[in-house]
């Protein structure tokens, strides 16, 4: 059935809206999972209590959360006013602009932070298939199939990498509008460390394109877990760990975190933001780690089917469930890489400017290209 | 719908083909460097909107990954570090301009001469598009990105080649240059 032109921007619209309530509600509570991931691992209490007296409705809250920890799983939950507490702050905090600062720049860069980050979830398949149908009574749309996708891009792939390399700009002239040292060199290390690791990252992405031909995100998600031949899991299983390191260069995560070391630069590029200005660059950071994990696990992890690195096709159909696509597949394998950054965080140290560079240049750029040449191999021989 | 799609594509050619120029114009008139890159990644990514709207999404992306996302950055990256109030005392924007109004106007007659034909003359009858021994059946209007390494790896390999090879020479020169200053 031909969709109508309306029928078509409703339904998008329907789609982003909840895409967008996706990001809303898993970027918050992965900042409450940070706390209490690494509270956990480095053996401190997490965000456990907080501030105020003994009395009132702060004592009150503190001695609920004393009482939970008594509960093995509720108490995971115990720093969860903090969390609430923590948003509110971001909220209403007074919004301060450096007198010395470029105002327009300065306004504008947290946007091309974000707007990046978001616009990349309109290439991302959830589903490569039917989600569901609207039952008849809706009035616009009903009766119409919810897509797994909001567009089905031919050049997909491209689409995401183009849009992520657009996301360097808000950190870099939101360091250079805030007229300040600190921010400065952090934009500058950033802007660097950015440059040098989208080529690695890209040479990672491409073993999966030359696997499957294709540059379209559906497709390739689909092909990788499940049309490849066996020898085709090398090419995959390095470009998976070349890939997810990179991303954690490029979303400025520990341990590459050197754009914001709090120990030399204060706070890096956002050191001059306050309020929600600095939430645009927090929110767009988590928006970057979401992106980063949903394409390794779309591309290296099996996507949407059971089993990673493509033994998905070792899977007999009398598997029943397990041998079909399904949407939590794929969750449950973006909420684990999400996990696995946390954890990264919680264990390693940062590594030096130096190092850093080094390690992209030396030593992962040459071995995605022998990646590649893998990758080429098995899709020669097949 | 997509009748309706191909005629608000010529129309979105027109809007940001003119925001390209005057985000152009603004790169060229503006005080501070900084927000000259600015417009420049601005004219860049209208550009990009340009080839999406007729449909040329691999060239389109392309731009944004090339342009916009690489060398405008290393743009933005010199031009951070550079401080632009030593060179206004020096006049040397005003000294060239002597030079550079004449090469200008001399440009865009030549610009205008050639384009006059592309501009006023009828439009061709032939769509732009590979010949049919090196698209080989391919719908080269659904598959930009085949299309495109088709003609590139296939169809016109030698002067591609060359081209990578001039670029490879600059690369070197520019090497040359930046060496030669620090000793």
């Amino acid at each position: 059935m031909q969709m109508t032109l309306t029928q078509t921007l409703v339904m998008a619209l329907i789609q982003i809206v909840a895409v967008l309530a996706f990001i809303f509600v898993v970027v918050p509570m992965l900042t409450f999972a940070e706390r209490k991931v690494i509270g956990y691992v480095q053996v401190r209490l997490g965000a456990t209590r907080i501030a105020g007296g003994r009395k009132g409705l702060t004592g009150a809250v503190n001695k609920i959360m004393w009482w939970m920890g008594h509960f093995p799983v509720i108490s995971f939950f115990r720093g969860l006013p903090t969390f609430m507490a923590d948003g509110i702050k971001l909220v209403t905090k007074e919004d301060i602009m450096p007198a010395k600062a470029d105002k327009f720049v300065f306004w504008l860069a947290p946007i091309l932070c974000m707007v990046p980050a978001f616009a990349v979830f309109a290439a991302i398949t959830f589903y490569p298939g039917v989600l569901g149908v609207f039952p008849t009574w809706v009035p616009i749309v009903g009766g119409l199939p919810v897509d797994g996708y909001i567009t089905d891009i031919n050049v997909g792939l491209l689409y995401i990498l183009g849009l992520a390399s657009v996301g360097v700009y808000g950190i870099v002239l939101g360091a250079w509008a805030s007229n300040s040292k600190y921010p400065l060199l952090g934009g500058l290390r950033s802007a660097a460390q950015v440059i040098s690791y989208e080529v690695p990252l890209t040479l990672s992405l491409l073993a999966p394109v030359i696997l499957t031909g294709s540059l379209n995100f559906k497709t390739m998600s689909v092909e990788l877990a499940t049309g490849m031949s066996p020898w085709a899991i090398l090419p995959l299983f390095i470009g998976f760990f070349a890939y997810i390191t990179c991303g954690f260069a490029e979303t400025n995560r520990v341990p590459f975190d050197l754009a914001e070391a709090e120990s030399e630069l204060v706070s890096g590029f956002h050191t001059e933001y306050t309020g929600m200005k600095f939430g645009w660059f927090f929110l767009s950071e988590y928006t970057n780690m979401i992106v980063v994990s949903a394409l390794a696990s779309a591309f290296f992890l099996g996507g949407h089917y059971f089993l990673p690195f493509g033994f998905q096709q070792f899977v007999p159909a009398s598997w029943g469930w397990f041998a079909q696509p399904h949407l939590i597949f794929f969750l449950l394998k973006v909420f684990f890489l999400l996990f696995v950054f946390l954890w990264v965080r919680a264990t390693l140290p940062r590594y030096r400017y130096d190092q850093l560079m080094s390690v992209g240049w030396k030593y992962f750029i040459p071995l995605t290209l022998v990646n590649l040449f893998i990758a080429g191999l098995v899709r020669f021989m097949a | 719908m997509d009748s309706f799609l191909a005629s608000i594509g010529q129309h979105l050619f027109v809007i940001f083909g003119l925001i390209a120029c005057a985000s152009a114009a603004v790169m060229i008139f503006s005080r501070s460097a900084v927000h000259s890159v600015l417009a420049f990644l601005f004219a860049m990514l209208c550009v990009s909107v340009c080839y999406f709207a007729q449909q040329a999404e691999f060239l389109g992306v392309a731009q944004l990954l090339v342009y916009a996302g690489g060398i405008v950055v290393l743009f933005l990256f010199v031009v951070m570090l550079v401080e632009l109030s030593k060179f206004k005392e020096g006049g040397i924007f005003q000294a060239q301009a002597k030079v550079a109004i004449p090469l200008v106007l001399a440009a865009f007659g030549l610009f205008a001469f050639f384009f006059r034909q592309a501009l006023f003359a009828a439009p061709a009858k032939d769509a732009l598009t590979l010949p049919a021994e090196i698209s080989g059946g391919l719908d080269v209007a659904a598959n930009n990105a085949q299309a495109v390494s088709r003609g590139l790896f296939s169809g016109w390999l030698l002067p591609f080649e060359i081209l990578s090879v001039i670029l490879l020479v600059a690369l070197v020169g520019a090497i040359v240059l930046a060496k030669a200053e620090r000793a």
